[in-house]
């Protein structure tokens, strides 16, 4: 278990710049998360720490020792594969007690350790099976297993859910959780999937282009957003574009179309009025009743309603401006009725537009 | 932002390096380079001992009076007698019409025979297919020689004749002669390599390609020629350039049509008359003739091909292939045109089975007499089973060095970042394109040069510099499929063991090798069996280890059939037919092996 320091690290492929500049640390026994869309870089990092890249330039470190140059053998981590490269000719056992064999472990405890962590991930006897033989969900328990048994310095997760079902993926994550924490293992969790983040880490580092958007905690993140990329790919936000008409102290009215909107000014990049401005909005913070604080009111038709379970998915339209907003699941107020819907201030985020870097996806 | 100070070059590189890394590497690019490039770029220096503007003499270079007569007819008494020769330019555009003739016909009768295989469906198919394997088999100079009873010139009238005149009562006798012959053999021979390339290439090709063309209106041999050659014509570029290859540098036919106005005769004689002592300052340059003419084919093409391409021929089948069934012409084309076609081919293999098991072939028509004590000569005959005994041990010994270069090669190339990696790749596919005459004289020249009185010296004893001429002759169809292998298997298998704590040798040696038995078990055999039937370094280089009818010469299989059919004695030729039935069944064996016990999909090509 230990820290680990990655200092202005810079990996290239060719003119490909897949981490650029990365500064991030890593506490003991931390699960630390790298969040971000599809190519942002996710496994290049996590392939950095293990070793199987070089980087451009920068320094690794764990604890206080640089690893930058040090072999993928040498660094003590254990990597599961979004895949989970089980050996197809190894059984079970085999696979986990490979790390062990190769630390030159007696016997007896190899047996001991690889009985353990089969009983560990839930798959007490599976011994002297082979991975073809095992399911989706199995193999993944194998691959963790694996990675667990030689108690690693850090342990690497790569999407490891991404192939499962949708309540297998449930099932895993709690489980990796409670393993982590057990074990007390220095974690490093990569993975796209914004639910998977929040739940899982104890902090996220959101990513885009090779780049740190923000690190914090799943908390932070989700209602300090620092820019708009980390606020529109969080959660299911409505992303509007409009025209800054004044500033007080940190809140700021903006002109969307015809509706005026008031907000917190969020971001590093100054603002002034006349300049342009990008507002996000998450559904969930909509309310039916005007709440104590200082809110907007949006008063419009309803344009589309759709039934989800938990919640009314509905999309209101004042001003010309179309708006998410999720509502009680039974209120499922009819197409072209009127609505009125408050939002408090401080839940509306307004960035300066020259910080927009690309919205990587608006709001519906 | 400021640039960091960065990592470089030779940091990168010694990440990737370690000892065993590096032996990995070294170890092939000495081979490669010890056993193959300087014995072949030797043949530069060779070609300065002679005055290269003699080549430009008349038996060399004869380009506006062509001796010979090509076709003649001759008519006797209520007959008339076809004599079909050729015509004679001089050794060396002789040797390259007749391979352009060799492969542009190879290529018909390949293309056809492919297409029709995989593209229709008809009753007795599977018959098809199994007798289009036939001539892949291959018996060294037994084959030309039984193509030579049934079209050439013989002392009886030859089986051909025999059946147009004396079965059919045409009155026509008919006589396949010099180059005409050799080309003739040569084609029968190399055929099988293009139908190979070019049925997996159809197979490979997405049928929805061809659908999207025939719905734009294109059909029949429009289609075939506007969107399905164009599409095979990588594989077919392949096929031919390995045709004109075996072509140029082939021995048999010319030795047994006794057609010496050819590169490659002329190179073999020089190994013929070392014995004897003769002097011959122009082989070098011959050899460097032969050399050039190679790799200008392999240049030419190169757009069309990647050198990779050749070695290996995947039967293929991704997709779901086209497969139609043709109407009643087409149904009688098949019956009528390809399946005479194939059975024709075959009729080498057949003859070399027939004569294997009679008695004699003197001036009849067809062998005659049955018996099994041809391969009883086998162990008796002095010298033959001598010849066994070697090749078995070359063909082991060399086995070994291919399947150790083969795998360093392709962990190499697959598994390290270091660039200029994949030259090594291209260096151990390179010998497809080097003429084994050329390698021969090659090993010869440079081995007496540097390494005279030592074990690389052949004149001293020719077993080693044969087994390490086979082991590059023979490389790169197992570097192929092992390569392939290593790029089967997904490197996060590799990652995983590393990163567990594995050595580069440790993941080697517990990962990648174990998965990759199979590739490797096919590798083996494959080469093993090209090594058995290997001709050119073997009737060369074999010949200086003393005469092949003593008991403890050092001449491998194919010398002896050599020296059996050449220097005939009693049942010689009988005894060389039976050696060529031995290797058959290796290949045959090697065959079943592979693809039924194996489930490999790399098809044998005879070479
Ligand atoms: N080995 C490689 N060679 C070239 N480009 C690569 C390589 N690995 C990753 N990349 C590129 O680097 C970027 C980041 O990739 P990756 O780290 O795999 O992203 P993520 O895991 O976040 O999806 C992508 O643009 C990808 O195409
Ligand atoms: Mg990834």
């Amino acid at each position: 278990m230990v820290k680990l320091r990655l200092d202005n690290v810079t990996k290239r492929f060719g003119r490909t710049v897949a981490v650029s500049g990365m500064s991030v640390e890593v506490e003991h026994g931390e699960l630390f998360t790298f969040l971000g869309p599809s190519g942002c870089g996710k496994s290049t990092t996590l392939r950095l720490i293990a070793g199987f890249e070089l980087p451009d330039e920068g320094k690794i470190f764990f604890d206080d020792e640089d690893v930058t140059l040090k072999k993928p053998y040498e660094r003590g981590t254990a990597m599961v594969f979004q895949n989970y490269a089980l050996w197809p000719h190894m059984t079970v056992y085999d696979n986990i007690a490979y790390g062990l064999k190769l630390r030159k472990l007696p016997k007896n405890e190899i047996k001991r350790k690889v009985k353990e962590a089969l009983e560990m991930v839930k798959l007490p006897g599976y011994e002297d099976r082979y991975p073809t033989q095992l399911s989706g969900g199995e193999q993944q328990r194998v691959a963790l297993a694996r990675a667990l048994v030689v108690e690693p310095k850090i342990l690497l997760l790569d999407e490891p859910l991404s192939n499962l079902d949708a309540k297998l993926r449930l099932e895993m994550r709690e489980e990796i959780r409670r393993l982590q924490r057990e074990l007390g293992v220095t974690t490093i969790y990569v993975t796209h999937d914004q639910e998977e983040a929040m739940s899982i880490s104890d902090r996220i580092a959101v990513m885009n282009k090779g780049r740190l958007m923000q690190v914090g905690t799943p908390h932070e993140i989700y209602y300090k957003p620092r820019n708009i990329f980390v606020a529109s790919f969080i959660g299911r936000s409505t992303v509007l574009q409009g025209r800054v008409l004044r500033i007080e102290e940190d809140v700021a009215e903006v002109l969307v179309g015809n509706l005026r909107l008031r907000g917190i000014v969020m971001g590093d990049e100054a603002m002034r009025p006349g300049g342009e401005a990008m507002i996000v909005i998450r559904p969930e913070f909509f309310e039916k009743e005007a709440p104590r604080e200082p809110y907007n009111t949006i008063k419009g038709r309803v344009a589309l309603s759709m039934f989800m379970g938990v919640f009314n998915q509905v999309r209101i339209e004042d001003g010309g401006v179309g708006l998410t907003a999720y509502l009680e699941p039974e209120d499922t107020p009819p197409l072209g009725s009127e609505l009125t819907l408050y939002i408090p201030i401080n839940k509306v985020y307004v960035y300066a537009a020259s910080q927009a870097l690309l919205p990587y996806k608006t709001g519906m | 932002m400021a640039r960091h100070e960065g990592l470089g070059r030779l940091t990168r590189l010694r990440y990737e390096l370690d000892a065993f890394t590096l032996i990995e590497i070294i170890f092939p690019v000495f081979m490669l380079t010890l056993f193959l490039l300087l014995p072949v770029l030797s043949t530069f220096e060779a070609a300065t001992k002679y005055r290269l503007s003699n080549l430009l003499g008349e038996s060399y270079w004869n380009p506006w009076n062509p001796t010979g007569q090509g076709v003649r007819l001759i008519k006797g008494a209520g007959y008339t007698r076809i004599v079909v020769e050729g015509w004679n330019y001089g050794v060396i555009l002789n040797s390259v019409i007749n391979a352009a003739v060799v492969t542009l016909a190879a290529s018909i009768l390949g293309i056809i025979v492919a297409f029709v295989l995989a593209r229709y469906e008809f009753p007795a198919k599977t018959l098809l297919r199994v007798m289009a394997i036939v001539p892949l088999l291959v018996t060294p100079f037994v084959n030309a020689y039984v193509i030579k009873k049934i079209f050439g010139p013989t002392f009886g009238t030859n089986t051909l004749s025999w059946f147009l005149h004396d079965i059919l009562h045409l009155p026509i006798y008919i006589e396949v002669r010099n180059l005409a012959g050799v080309t003739l053999t040569q084609i029968i021979t190399f055929y099988p390599i293009i139908y190979l390339n070019m049925f997996s290439a159809l197979l490979n090709i997405d049928p929805n390609l061809e659908e999207q063309a025939e719905n734009l209106g294109a059909r029949g041999f429009k289609l075939f020629r506007t969107v399905t050659l164009p599409l095979a014509l990588p594989g077919l570029a392949a096929g031919a350039a390995l045709v004109f290859i075996f072509s140029l540098e082939d021995v048999g036919a010319p030795i047994i049509f006794g057609f010496r106005d050819i590169l490659s005769y002329r190179i073999f004689a020089y190994f013929i008359g070392l014995s004897a002592g003769s002097k011959s300052p122009e082989v070098g340059a011959l050899a460097l003739v032969m050399l050039l003419i190679a790799l200008t084919v392999f240049v030419g093409i190169r757009q069309y091909v990647s050198l990779r391409q050749y070695a290996m021929i995947s039967k293929g089948g991704r997709w779901k292939p086209r497969i139609t069934k043709p109407g009643w012409k087409g149904l009688l084309a098949i019956y009528l045109v390809v399946f005479p076609i194939v059975l024709f081919t075959m009729l080498p293999q057949l003859g070399v089975i027939t004569l294997s098991l009679s008695e004699r072939w003197g001036t009849s028509p067809l062998p005659q007499g049955f018996t099994l004590s041809n391969f009883a000569g086998i162990i008796h005959r002095s010298g033959v089973f001598r010849g066994i005994e070697n090749s078995f041990t070359y063909s082991t010994l060399a086995v070994s060095i291919i399947i150790l270069v083969s795998i360093s090669v392709s962990y190499v190339v697959s598994r390290l970042r270091i660039p200029g990696m994949t030259a090594l790749d291209t260096l151990a596919t390179m010998p497809i394109a080097i003429p084994g005459l050329v390698v021969a004289y090659g090993y010869f020249f440079f081995f007496r040069g540097i390494a005279r009185g030592t074990i690389l010296d052949p004149l001293r004893d020719p077993a080693i510099p044969i087994i390490l001429a086979y082991s590059m002759r023979r490389l790169p169809f197992a570097a192929r499929s092992i390569f392939a292998g290593f790029s089967q298997v997904h490197e996060a298998l590799d990652e995983a063991a590393m990163n567990l704590g594995a050595t580069r040798r440790k993941v080697l040696s517990s990962i990648l090798l174990p998965m990759l038995l199979l590739n490797i078990a096919s590798g083996t055999l494959l080469s093993f069996v090209y090594c058995m039937g290997e001709t050119s370094v073997s009737v060369t280089l074999g010949g200086l280890g003393g005469d092949v009818g003593t008991p403890n010469h050092r001449g491998p299989i194919t010398m002896v059939i050599y020296d059996l059919i050449s220097n005939p004695r009693a049942n010689s030729i009988q005894l060389a037919a039976a050696l060529g039935v031995i290797l058959m069944s290796l290949q045959i064996t090697a065959i079943v092996l592979i693809t039924l016990v194996f489930k490999q999909s790399y098809a044998f090509i005879g070479v």
